[in-house]
C-alpha cells in the first residue's frame, strides 16, 4: 500500500517535471556556443540535447522529439536549410517549432527561412531576453510546454 | 588588329572623302574593310548587324550635325572606339568629344595614310585598355562586398560567443558576482555592444554604397515613432545626465516610410546627440510642417552640445568621417552611421543636413514624404467626375493571442492583407497600406466607397476569408468593424478640393479609430 502510494507520487513528479521542462534540441557546430546556450536555457529550466551537424540533428530529432530546435545555419554534413527540409517533409517531425540563430545576414537569409517553415529567426550575437521570448510563445503555441513566469 | 581584319564602319556624306579615306585605308592595311553609310541614322541602324571594331564619324551629317553627331553615336554604341574625321578644325568641339569619350579627333587633309591608319589602331587598343580597367574596378567593387559581408559574418561567431558568456555572470546565472565585478561585466558587455554595432554598420554601409539596401514604405505615424525611439534612448540619456524631450504637434500627417529604417535615422541622430552634449545639456526631437515645401514632414533632431565647424559640417555625411576635434568620452565610432543615415533618408526621397555653429549646439534635419491620403483614394471617390455618396472606414485588427515570434508573425500578417486584397472591388474600395503598429497587433484600413449596409457584406466576407487562415487559427484573433465617414459639404468646390476635403475627413477618422 505504502509503496504504491510512493510509485504514484513519483509518477506524478515525473510527470510534472516533463510538463515544466520542455526539452530544446541546440544545432550548432561552435562547441563554445553550444554550451552557452546549454547554460542559458538550463537556467530558464528547459532540458537540452546537442547536435553538432546537419546530419545529427536529423538522427536527434528522431531519438529525441524536442519540443523546440534552435538551429544554426552553417553547418557541415547538410546545413540549416537541409535540415528545415528534413523536418518539413516528415509528419512526426514538422510540428516541432524551428528557430533559426545564424550569424548569416537578415536580409538575405530571414524570408527564405521563414518561407523553409521556421518559427523565426535570429541573427548573432542575438538579444537573451527576446530569444527566450521567442521560444517560450513558440511553446505555447507547439502547446508542449507550460507558461513559464517571465 | 594583329592579322584579323578590322571592320570600319565610315559615317561620311560626301563621296569624294569617303572614297579617299577607304583608299587610304586599304593602301595602309589590306586587312580592312570599310562600310560606309551617308546617314547617321543609317549608320547607326548597322551597328548590331556589322559590330564594327572602329567608327569614323564625319560632323556634318544630312541628317545630325556637330557634337550632337557623337553623343548620340557613343550613347548607342558606348563601347566601339569613336574616331572623328572632320572638316573643321575645331580645338574647343575636339577637346569636348574627347571629354564625353570620343577616342581621337582629327582633321580631313591633315593626315596621311599611315597616319589614319595608326590613329585607327591606337584607339581600338585605348578603348580595350579602358574597358578592362572599367571591368576591373567593377570587379574590385564587387570583391570588396563580398569580402565586407565575408568579414562581418566571420566575425559574429567570436562576438556572440564573448557576449554569452559575459552576459552569463553579468545575469548571475554561474554563481554570486560582487558589485565591483558586475560593474567590469558591464563594461564588456557595453563594447561588445559597439562591436556587434560596428560590425552592422560595415556591411550596412557597402551595401549603401552598392544600392542594395531595400526599404518597405508603410504609412507611418511619425510623432509615434519618434516617442518610441526616444523611449528606447531615455536610458542613454538619463545615465549621462542629459534631458531628453519631444516637440511633435498631434496633428502632423502620416509620412510614407519604413518604420524599421526611419527609426534606425533617428536613433542614430539621437544617439550622437546625447554622445555630444555634456552632462546637464538636453536633445529635443522635433516634427513639423513647412509651409514652403508641403509634400515633406521636416524632423529635427537638436542637441546643446559642442557644436560642429563649418569643415566638419560639409564631410560629416561621408562616409568614414569622423570630427578630429570632436570631444568624446565614450570613444568614436567607424564614422558610418551618418553615411548609412543619409542614404537611408535619399532612398525615402528626403533629404538630411545639418546647422550648427561651434559651441552652440547642432540641429540635423530631414525630411519623409507626406503619405497623400487624397491621391491614393481619389479613384475610389469618384465616379465619372463626381464624389460618390457613401463612403465607410472599415477596420481589420489582427491581434495575435500569445506573445509570437515576430518575424512569422510578420509573415501572418502579409498573408492576410494579400487576402484581404482579395476581399474589397478595386475600383470602388481601397486597402490603405498598412499603418505602423503598436507591439505585434496589426491594423488594416479599407476605404469602401458603399453605405454601411452593403459594408456589413464586405465584413462578412472579410471575416470568412480571414478565418481561414490557418496561421491565424489558435494564435490571433481577428476583429473587424466599420464605420461611416462624415463627408464634409462640398457645396461650390471643385473636385479637387472636394477630395482633398473628403480626405481629409478619413484622415480624422483613421486618427480616432487607430
Amino acid at each position: 500500500m505504502n509503496s504504491h502510494a510512493d510509485s504514484l507520487c513519483v509518477n506524478f513528479a515525473l510527470e510534472n517535471d516533463k510538463m515544466a521542462n520542455s526539452k530544446i534540441m541546440i544545432v550548432d557546430d561552435d562547441p563554445d556556443l553550444r554550451q552557452a546556450l546549454r547554460l542559458r536555457l538550463r537556467a530558464n529550466k528547459y532540458e537540452t540535447v546537442n547536435a553538432v551537424d546537419g546530419y545529427s540533428a536529423i538522427a536527434m530529432a528522431y531519438k529525441e522529439r524536442p519540443d523546440l530546435i534552435i538551429l544554426d545555419l552553417g553547418l557541415p554534413a547538410g546545413d540549416g536549410f537541409v535540415v528545415l527540409d528534413r523536418l518539413q517533409e516528415d509528419d512526426k517531425l514538422s510540428a516541432i517549432p524551428v528557430i533559426v540563430l545564424t550569424a548569416r545576414d537578415p536580409q538575405a537569409n530571414e524570408r527564405r527561412v521563414l518561407r523553409a517553415g521556421a518559427a523565426a529567426f535570429f541573427q548573432k550575437p542575438a538579444d537573451n531576453a527576446e530569444l527566450l521570448d521567442v521560444i517560450r510563445a513558440s511553446l505555447n503555441r507547439a502547446g508542449t510546454g507550460t507558461v513559464l513566469p517571465s | 588588329m594583329n592579322g584579323q581584319s578590322t571592320h570600319v564602319l565610315l559615317i561620311e556624306d560626301n563621296p569624294g572623302d569617303a572614297d579617299l579615306v577607304r583608299l587610304r585605308l586599304v593602301q595602309a592595311n589590306s586587312a580592312v574593310d570599310v562600310s560606309c553609310f551617308n546617314r547617321l541614322s543609317d549608320g547607326l541602324a548597322s551597328i548590331k548587324e556589322k559590330s564594327p571594331s572602329v567608327i569614323l564619324l564625319d560632323l556634318n551629317l544630312p541628317d545630325c550635325q556637330g557634337a550632337e553627331t557623337f553623343r548620340r553615336v557613343l550613347e548607342k554604341a558606348p563601347d566601339v572606339p569613336v574616331v572623328i574625321l572632320s572638316g573643321q578644325d575645331d580645338e574647343a568641339l575636339a577637346v569636348k568629344a574627347l571629354h564625353q569619350g570620343v577616342q581621337d579627333y582629327l582633321v580631313k587633309g591633315a593626315i596621311s595614310s599611315s597616319g589614319l591608319e595608326r590613329a585607327m589602331r591606337y584607339a581600338v587598343e585605348r578603348q580595350a585598355l579602358l574597358r578592362s580597367l572599367d571591368m576591373s574596378r567593377k570587379q574590385q567593387l564587387e570583391f570588396k562586398n563580398q569580402f565586407l559581408s565575408h568579414v562581418s559574418h566571420e566575425l559574429r561567431t567570436p562576438l556572440t560567443c564573448i557576449h554569452q558568456f559575459v552576459s552569463i555572470p553579468f545575469d548571475g546565472l554561474a554563481g554570486e558576482v560582487s558589485a565591483e565585478q558586475r560593474d567590469h561585466l558591464k563594461t564588456i558587455l557595453k563594447s561588445v555592444n559597439q562591436l556587434g554595432a560596428m560590425v552592422r554598420d560595415l556591411l550596412e554601409a557597402s551595401r549603401a554604397e552598392s544600392g542594395k539596401i531595400r526599404i518597405e514604405p508603410r504609412c507611418v505615424a511619425i510623432g509615434e515613432l519618434i516617442r518610441q525611439a526616444v523611449t528606447m534612448m531615455q536610458l542613454a540619456a538619463h545615465e549621462k545626465q542629459v534631458g531628453l524631450e519631444v516637440g511633435v504637434d498631434t496633428r502632423i500627417p502620416f509620412v510614407h516610410g519604413d518604420p524599421g529604417r526611419v527609426l534606425e535615422v533617428l536613433i542614430n541622430l539621437i544617439e550622437n546627440g546625447i554622445k555630444f552634449t555634456p552632462p546637464g545639456g538636453a536633445v529635443t526631437v522635433q516634427a513639423c510642417l513647412v509651409q514652403t515645401d508641403p509634400d515633406f514632414v521636416y524632423i529635427s533632431v537638436a542637441d546643446t552640445g559642442c557644436g560642429i565647424s563649418p569643415e566638419a559640417r560639409a564631410l560629416i555625411f561621408e562616409r568614414l568621417y569622423q570630427d578630429p576635434n570632436a570631444v568624446d568620452n565614450n570613444r568614436k565610432g567607424l564614422g558610418l552611421g551618418l553615411f548609412i543615415a543619409k542614404e537611408l533618408v535619399s532612398l525615402h526621397g528626403g533629404r538630411i543636413w545639418v546647422a550648427s555653429e561651434p559651441g552652440n549646439g547642432s540641429t540635423f534635419s530631414f525630411t519623409l514624404p507626406l503619405y497623400s491620403l487624397a491621391k491614393l483614394l481619389r479613384p475610389v471617390i469618384t465616379s465619372q467626375e463626381r464624389l460618390r455618396d457613401d463612403l465607410v472606414l472599415v477596420k481589420v485588427v489582427l491581434r495575435p493571442l500569445s506573445k509570437p515570434a515576430r518575424a512569422s508573425w510578420k509573415e501572418t500578417c502579409q498573408h492576410c492583407l494579400e487576402i484581404l486584397q482579395r476581399c474589397v472591388y478595386l475600383d470602388k474600395d481601397l486597402v490603405l497600406p498598412p499603418m505602423t503598429t503598436h507591439g505585434a497587433e496589426e491594423t488594416f484600413l479599407v476605404v469602401a466607397s458603399t453605405d454601411l449596409e452593403r459594408a456589413n457584406i464586405m465584413m462578412a466576407r472579410i471575416r470568412e476569408q480571414l478565418g481561414k487562415v490557418s496561421d491565424l487559427n489558435g494564435t490571433g484573433e481577428l476583429e473587424v468593424s466599420a464605420s461611416a465617414v462624415r463627408l464634409p459639404d462640398g457645396a461650390g468646390q471643385s473636385l479637387e478640393e472636394q477630395v482633398q476635403g473628403v480626405a481629409g475627413a478619413v484622415t480624422e477618422m483613421i486618427r480616432s479609430v487607430v
